[in-house]
C-alpha cells in the first residue's frame, strides 16, 4: 500500500470533539497523523483506533501549556519530507470558574491553555504554512468566546482572544489564497470536558460535531459555527444590549 | 474523571434511581471508590439491571475506541463502550456484520455482553457471548486481566448482568456480509400452529427469522401475525444505514396508546400487503432496527413509563403454554403492539446466566396501568413457571425474587464470581433479605 498523501499535526488529539473530526477525515481519505499530547498511554489509545480506521499514525508526548517547545523547528523533524496539509489545534479546558476566580494561578493557567498555548502554537504552524505556501491552520474555539457572559468569562475570554488572534492571522494571510485558517465554534457539545451537565436539546454529539468540523476544515470556512445554527444564537446574544443581558442568568 | 450526582433511567422509565455518575474518558485502571458500583452503557435495559439508587454508576458510553482489527478475519477488539451502531458504521463499508444483533444497535458491547444478547438468527449463531473470544475485566478485587472463552469468570460475565465487574474492552468475531441488503419474505400466518410450521421449515435455509404477532386479537384470530426471514443478499451495495432523523420530543400523555389506536394499527400492520407472502430486497436497518429511525420513542409511553414482558417457554411443553399466554394477553386488552414471537435454537451459550434456551419466546410492552399490568404479570408468570420456562432480566422490572433461581439452575455457580463491590436494583429486588 503506498503511503498516504495527505499529512496532518494534531495537538490535543486526545480531545474527544478532536478524534471525531479525524474519524470523519478517515472515512474520507487516508492521512498520515502526527498526535500531538500530554499523556503517552491516552495518545496510544487514539492511534490504536485511528491507525483501524485506515491513518498512518506517529504520536509525540509534549506538555502543550509550557512554551519551551520549539513547534516551528520539532515540526518538520517528523514530516517525512513532505509538506503538512494540516495542523489542527484542540486542547483545551473548561475551569471551574469559581476557583479560577479566587486563585490567580489557576485562572493563569486557564488563560495559558485556552489562549497563550494555543496562539504559540498557531504561530509557529503559521510560520510553517508561509514557508509552504499552502495548508490549513484550523483550531478549535469556542461560541463562548463570542460575548463576555457572567457565568462563563473566565473561559470565554481566553476563547474570544484565540479567535482574535485567529481573525488576525487569516487578514495576514488573506492574499495567499492556498493558505487557510479555520476558526471552529462548536457549540454546546457531549464530551468529556461537560460529563457534569445536564443535557438539554442545545447539546450537539461530539460525532455531528466532528463531522461537521471536518467539512468546515475541507472547505477552508474562515469561521465555522458547529452546528451551524449557533451562528444565529450567538448573533442574537451579541446584539443583546448589556441591560437586557444583565437581566439574565447567561 | 468527573463525578456528578444524577438520575438515571432505564428504557422501561419506570422508576429512576439517584447515583453518583462518573463518566471515565479513558478505560480506568481502578475502580472509582469502594462502592457499590454497577456499570451503565446507554440504558437500554427496559427494567432496573441498569440501575443503582445510592451508589456510583460507571457510565460507559465514551469509551468508544476500537483498538485493534483484523480485515483478514473480521476479529475486532474495542473499548467496552462503542455501541454496536458504531462498530456497524466501522464495519459494513469494510464488508462485515456483528455476529448476532438485538433490535436496537443503540446499545453498547459491554451491555450487549453483560445480557447476552440475542438476535433473529439464535438459531444459528446462538448468542453475542458466543462471539467473544475474550475480553478485559476490572474487579474491585483484582487488577485488570484478560478472560477467554472457556475461562469461569468469561462465563460468569457473558448474561452476568454487570455484576462480575466492569467490561473494559472486548473482541467480537463479526461475520462477512457482500451486501448490507437481505432478501427477505413475509408471510402472514394466522395462528401458533402455523408460526411453528415456519420456524420449523425455515430453520435449515434461513439465517434470520423472527414473528410480529398481534397480541390484541382473540378469538379466531388469536395469535396471527407476520413471518418474517431473511438471508444476507448477493446484491446491493455495503450502504451505511443513517442516524435517526427524528426524535419523540416529549413523553407523550399516557392515553395516545389505548386499546383503539393499538388495535387499528395492529390490523393495519396486518394487513399490510395483499395476498399470503411478499419479497422484499430490504436494508439490515429497516430488517434489524426498525425502531432506531426513531429517537426516545420510550416517550410514547408517557411520563409513568412501561414494562417489557419476555419470557420464553421450553418445547417439551409444546405451544400450549405460549397459546394461554396469548390468550391472557388478549383478554387483558393491555398488550401494545409490535409483539415479537421467535422459536430459539440449540446453540448453547457459555454464559451462566444467559436467558436464552431452546423454544418459543415472545417479547412485548405494557404501559404500566398499575395493579392490572401486574396482575396479568403473575398470571403469565405463573404459566411460565408451570412450562418450565423463564423470563429475561434485561427486560424486567417486576419479577418474584422466588421465581430467579427456579428459573436460572446456575445461579448457585454464578454467586462464586460476584463481585463484592458490584450490585443493581434488580440484583437488590432478587435478594430482598
Ligand atoms: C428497542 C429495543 C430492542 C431490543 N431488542 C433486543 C433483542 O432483540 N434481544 C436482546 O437480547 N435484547 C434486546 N434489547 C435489550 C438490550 O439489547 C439489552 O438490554 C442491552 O444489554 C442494553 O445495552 P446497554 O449498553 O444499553 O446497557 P445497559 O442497559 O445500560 O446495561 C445493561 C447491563 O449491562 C451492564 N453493563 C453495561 N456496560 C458494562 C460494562 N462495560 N461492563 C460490565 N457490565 C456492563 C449493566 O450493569 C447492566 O447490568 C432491546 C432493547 C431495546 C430498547
Ligand atoms: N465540549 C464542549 O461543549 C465544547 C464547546 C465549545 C468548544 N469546545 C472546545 O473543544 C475543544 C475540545 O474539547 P472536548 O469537548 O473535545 O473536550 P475533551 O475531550 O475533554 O478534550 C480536552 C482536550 O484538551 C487537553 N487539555 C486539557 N488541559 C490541558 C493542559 N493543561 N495541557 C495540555 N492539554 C490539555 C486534553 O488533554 P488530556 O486528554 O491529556 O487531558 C484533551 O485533549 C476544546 O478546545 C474546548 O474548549 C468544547
Amino acid at each position: 500500500m503506498s503511503a498516504p498523501t495527505y499529512q496532518a499535526a494534531v495537538f490535543g488529539a486526545t480531545s474527544s470533539i478532536c478524534q471525531e473530526t479525524l474519524r470523519a477525515m478517515l472515512r474520507q481519505q487516508p492521512a498520515r497523523l502526527l498526535l500531538i499530547g500530554r499523556n503517552a498511554g491516552k495518545l496510544a489509545a487514539v492511534a490504536d483506533d485511528l491507525r483501524c480506521r485506515g491513518a498512518e499514525c506517529l504520536t509525540l508526548t509534549a506538555p502543550l501549556a509550557d512554551f519551551a517547545t520549539d513547534w516551528a523547528s520539532l515540526l518538520p523533524q517528523h514530516s517525512a519530507n513532505r509538506p503538512w496539509d494540516l495542523f489542527l489545534l484542540a486542547h483545551g479546558t473548561m475551569p471551574d470558574q469559581e476557583q479560577a476566580l479566587a486563585d490567580g494561578n489557576s485562572l493563569a493557567e486557564v488563560l495559558a491553555v485556552n489562549f497563550v498555548s494555543p496562539a504559540v502554537i498557531a504561530a509557529a504552524c503559521g510560520a510553517i504554512l508561509d514557508r509552504q505556501g499552502h495548508g490549513t491552520l484550523a483550531v478549535i474555539g469556542s461560541v463562548a468566546g463570542d460575548r463576555g457572559r457572567g457565568s462563563n468569562f473566565v473561559y470565554g475570554s481566553a476563547k474570544a482572544g484565540l479567535d482574535t488572534f485567529l481573525a488576525g492571522m487569516r487578514h495576514r494571510f488573506a492574499k495567499r489564497q492556498r493558505i487557510k485558517i479555520v476558526t471552529l465554534k462548536p457549540g454546546m457539545t457531549d464530551s468529556p470536558m461537560t460529563a457534569h451537565l445536564t443535557k438539554g436539546p442545545l447539546f450537539s454529539s461530539a460525532d455531528r460535531v466532528g463531522a461537521l468540523a471536518w467539512q468546515a476544515i475541507r472547505a477552508g470556512t474562515p469561521v465555522a459555527y458547529l452546528p451551524g445554527w449557533w451562528k444565529l444564537v450567538m448573533t442574537l446574544i451579541r446584539w443583546l444590549p448589556e441591560m437586557v443581558l444583565h437581566r439574565t442568568r447567561l | 474523571m468527573t463525578t456528578t450526582t444524577r438520575e438515571m433511567h432505564a428504557w422501561g422509565k419506570l422508576r429512576p434511581a439517584r447515583a453518583t455518575v462518573c463518566t471515565p474518558a479513558w478505560p480506568p485502571a481502578a475502580l472509582p471508590g469502594p462502592g457499590p458500583l454497577l456499570a451503565y452503557g446507554l440504558g437500554r435495559s427496559y427494567g432496573d439491571s441498569c440501575l443503582l439508587d445510592g451508589g456510583t454508576m460507571i457510565e460507559t458510553r465514551f469509551l468508544d475506541r476500537i483498538r485493534a482489527f483484523d480485515p483478514h478475519t473480521g476479529l475486532l477488539r474495542a473499548e467496552a463502550g462503542i455501541s454496536l451502531d458504531a462498530i456497524l458504521r466501522f464495519c459494513v463499508p469494510r464488508g462485515w456484520f456483528l455476529p448476532t444483533t438485538p433490535g436496537t444497535a443503540l446499545v453498547t458491547l459491554g451491555g450487549a455482553i453483560a445480557n447476552d444478547v440475542h438476535g433473529k438468527n439464535h438459531h444459528r449463531s446462538g448468542c453475542i457471548g458466543n462471539h467473544i473470544p475474550a475480553f478485559d475485566l476490572l474487579r474491585s478485587d483484582q487488577p485488570v486481566q484478560t478472560c477467554h472463552a472457556g475461562d469461569a469468570l468469561h462465563a460468569a460475565t457473558i448474561g452476568g448482568l454487570g455484576l462480575t465487574g466492569l467490561i473494559t474492552a472486548a473482541q467480537i468475531q463479526l461475520t462477512p456480509i457482500r451486501s448490507a441488503f437481505l432478501d427477505v419474505e413475509l408471510i402472514r400466518f394466522s395462528g401458533l400452529d402455523e408460526f411453528m410450521a415456519l420456524s420449523a421449515e425455515s430453520a435449515a435455509t434461513w439465517e434470520h427469522t423472527v414473528a410480529w404477532i398481534d397480541c390484541i386479537a382473540g378469538g379466531a384470530s388469536l395469535g396471527r401475525g407476520i413471518f418474517i426471514r431473511g438471508n444476507w443478499s448477493d446484491r446491493g451495495a455495503l450502504t451505511l444505514h443513517r442516524p435517526a432523523r427524528l426524535s419523540v420530543p416529549m413523553d407523550l400523555p399516557a392515553c395516545t396508546l389505548n386499546r383503539f389506536s393499538v388495535r387499528a394499527f395492529n390490523t393495519l400492520y396486518y394487513r399490510r400487503f395483499c395476498g399470503k407472502t411478499k419479497t422484499l430486497h430490504q436494508h439490515y436497518a429497516p430488517f434489524f432496527y426498525p425502531l432506531d429511525g426513531v429517537g426516545q420513542w420510550n416517550r410514547i409511553y408517557g411520563k409513568r413509563g412501561f414494562y417489557q414482558y419476555q419470557c420464553v417457554t421450553p418445547p417439551a411443553a409444546g405451544t400450549g403454554p405460549m397459546v394461554q399466554i396469548l390468550k391472557q394477553i388478549a383478554a387483558s386488552g393491555q398488550a401494545s403492539f409490535l409483539a415479537v414471537l421467535k422459536t430459539f435454537g440449540h446453540v448453547a451459550s457459555p454464559g451462566l446466566l444467559s436467558f436464552p434456551t431452546p423454544g418459543i419466546t415472545l417479547a412485548l410492552d405494557f404501559a404500566d396501568r398499575g395493579a392490572r399490568t401486574r396482575e396479568l404479570f403473575d398470571r403469565l408468570d405463573a404459566i411460565v413457571r408451570d412450562a418450565g420456562g423463564r423470563l429475561y432480566p434485561a427486560k424486567d422490572a417486576r419479577m418474584r425474587a422466588d421465581d430467579f433461581p427456579r428459573f436460572y439452575p446456575q445461579l448457585e455457580t454464578f454467586r462464586n464470581h460476584l463481585d463484592p463491590s458490584f450490585t443493581s436494583e434488580f440484583w437488590k429486588r432478587m435478594h430482598p433479605h
